[in-house]
């Protein structure tokens, strides 16, 4: 038993969208410091498996346990939903999200991105917001942006921008769906690099990506999706460097 | 100067009536309308379909014959909860069902449901990602609609809404019907009297320009406002 709970475990989660099942029933736990990066096609279910996790999609079964509290849920004629959704608000301020089309918040400035929730959700007082937030800015390199409205920048500094954003919540896991698939090739590099810098601080982290190479150098822990399930998954050396199934093989195997 | 034949102190009076009663009506029809979008793009079945009864029947009714319906039936709907808290408490209280509240009420709620349309169209063009950005960063529903999908809301809403506003701006002329003293039942009373018409008549229009002038400028402020970040600077 370690000293400190598991920052995020789910087991067996399910989900159908009209009569397709996307998920049929996904685990995965996060110890302190892992990086999970979830790989596979498109239609696999690795962002909605990721949507699941913070609730922004509402899975049909399974458990969700943030940092050894389990989520609890009600079944209504709507389907399955959380009984308590103070529960699920406190359970993502301790997981932040960075998204494939950033979504930082086009009315206020970077830097009104990135202090918002630590004052308003986290409630901390807005000087030593201010402060952290000028030291994560610096940190993703867009000190000189802070007063930026996001429509004012490229891609890869709003993502990084986002990234500051969700590090700002000193967030127990931080959840990446795509978060270079909509950058042009030459901003890719940018966020991988902080993204790098993040998994050699220990952050917990679990990434949806078709970055290859950043699976490879980073993560503790690789799952390939088919269809829904756990097709292969084990440290990246296992997974990448020796693929067992002919579809991950296939997948690996160069396009061109 | 046109001599307006001592009626100058009533219309400036007058004017104050229709201000009034058009700065007041618009608040209760933005309320009303933010409500209503939010009950039309509510789940819940019966939300839904009050609020499109709602502004169904507003906007089949005449305006006049709902503020009729307003003022003579609220003063008898007060009528009867006096005589009821007389006959079983003996309190004894005479409530005058005030001609200013109705007017505010009716054109509010005429105005509302007009409101309510222009809202649920702002909403519904608000990037869906940005509300999640909201959720996902542990905001609560009422924190993602005050920092998130009402100042992103308006600025799509803000044509709809100076729209609205003129329109109910000159309906506040209707309220004479129900008694109440506004800039132009005062301008048809001394017109009447005089047997000059455009004396009256002219300041009057020249007074709702002026409004309407002033009004334009401030959406256009707020619209500068709110489009902040969207490219619009």
């Amino acid at each position: 038993m370690a000293a400190t709970p598991t920052p995020l475990e789910v087991r067996n989660i399910k989900k159908r969208f009209g009569d397709t099942e996307v998920l049929k029933g996904l685990s995965l736990q996060a110890q302190k410091g892992d990086v999970i990066t979830l790989i596979g096609a498109s239609g696999s279910g690795k962002s909605t498996f990721l949507r699941c996790m913070n609730l922004l999609e509402q899975p049909d079964d399974g458990d969700l346990i943030v940092h050894g509290e389990p989520i609890r849920f009600k079944t209504t004629k709507h389907g399955r939903e959380p009984e308590d959704w103070k529960q699920v608000v406190q359970m993502r301020a301790k997981l932040s999200m960075v998204f494939q089309s950033f979504n930082l918040w086009a009315h206020m400035t970077l830097l009104e991105n990135i202090i918002e929730a630590p004052i308003h959700v986290l409630k901390k007082p807005k000087k030593e917001a201010l402060e952290h937030a000028h030291a994560l800015l610096d940190r993703v390199g867009l000190s000189a942006r802070a007063n930026a409205y996001p429509a004012q920048m490229s891609g890869g500094q709003q993502q990084r921008g986002a990234i500051a954003r969700a590090l700002a919540m000193d967030p127990e896991v931080m959840l990446f769906d795509e978060p270079t698939s909509a950058l042009d090739p030459e901003l890719v590099g940018d966020v991988l690099k902080v993204m790098h810098g993040l998994a050699e601080e220990g952050r917990t982290m679990v990434v949806v990506t078709h970055e290859m190479s950043f699976a490879r150098d980073v993560s503790s822990q690789v799952i390939y999706l088919h269809q829904g399930l756990v097709e292969e998954a084990g440290p990246p050396d296992q997974v990448l460097g020796n693929p067992q199934s002919p579809r991950l093989q296939q997948f690996l195997a160069p396009k061109y | 100067m046109i001599d307006l034949q001592g009626y100058g102190p009533r219309l400036i009076e007058g004017a104050g009536v229709t201000i009034q009663l058009a700065v007041l009506s618009l608040i209760l029809a933005i309320i009303l309308g933010l409500l209503t979008a939010t009950a039309k793009m509510s789940r819940n079945w019966f939300l839904r379909r009050t609020a499109t009864v709602y502004t169904t029947l507003i906007r089949g009714v005449p305006d006049l014959v709902l503020m009729m319906l307003l003022f003579f039936g609220g003063q008898i709907g007060v009528n009867a909860i006096s005589d009821m808290l007389y006959y079983n408490y003996d309190i004894d209280i005479y409530i005058n069902f005030n001609a200013f509240a109705a007017g505010v009420l009716t054109i509010g709620f005429i105005f509302g449901a007009y409101m309510g349309e222009t809202f649920r169209g702002a909403f519904m063009a608000v990037d869906n990602g940005q509300i999640e950005a909201g959720k996902a960063y542990g905001m609560s529903s009422s924190l993602v609609f005050r920092r998130i999908r009402f100042p992103q809301m308006m600025r799509h809403a803000l044509p709809g809404l100076s729209n609205n506003w003129m329109v109910l701006l000159k309906t506040t002329a209707l309220v004479s019907v129900i008694g109440l003293t506004d800039m132009v039942r005062v301008a048809a009373e001394a017109s009447r009297a005089t047997h000059e018409p455009f004396t009256f008549l002219i300041p009057v229009a020249v007074a709702y320009l002026l409004i309407a002038s002033v009004s334009e400028w401030i959406f256009a402020r707020l619209q500068k406002r709110y489009d902040i970040g969207f490219g619009g600077q």
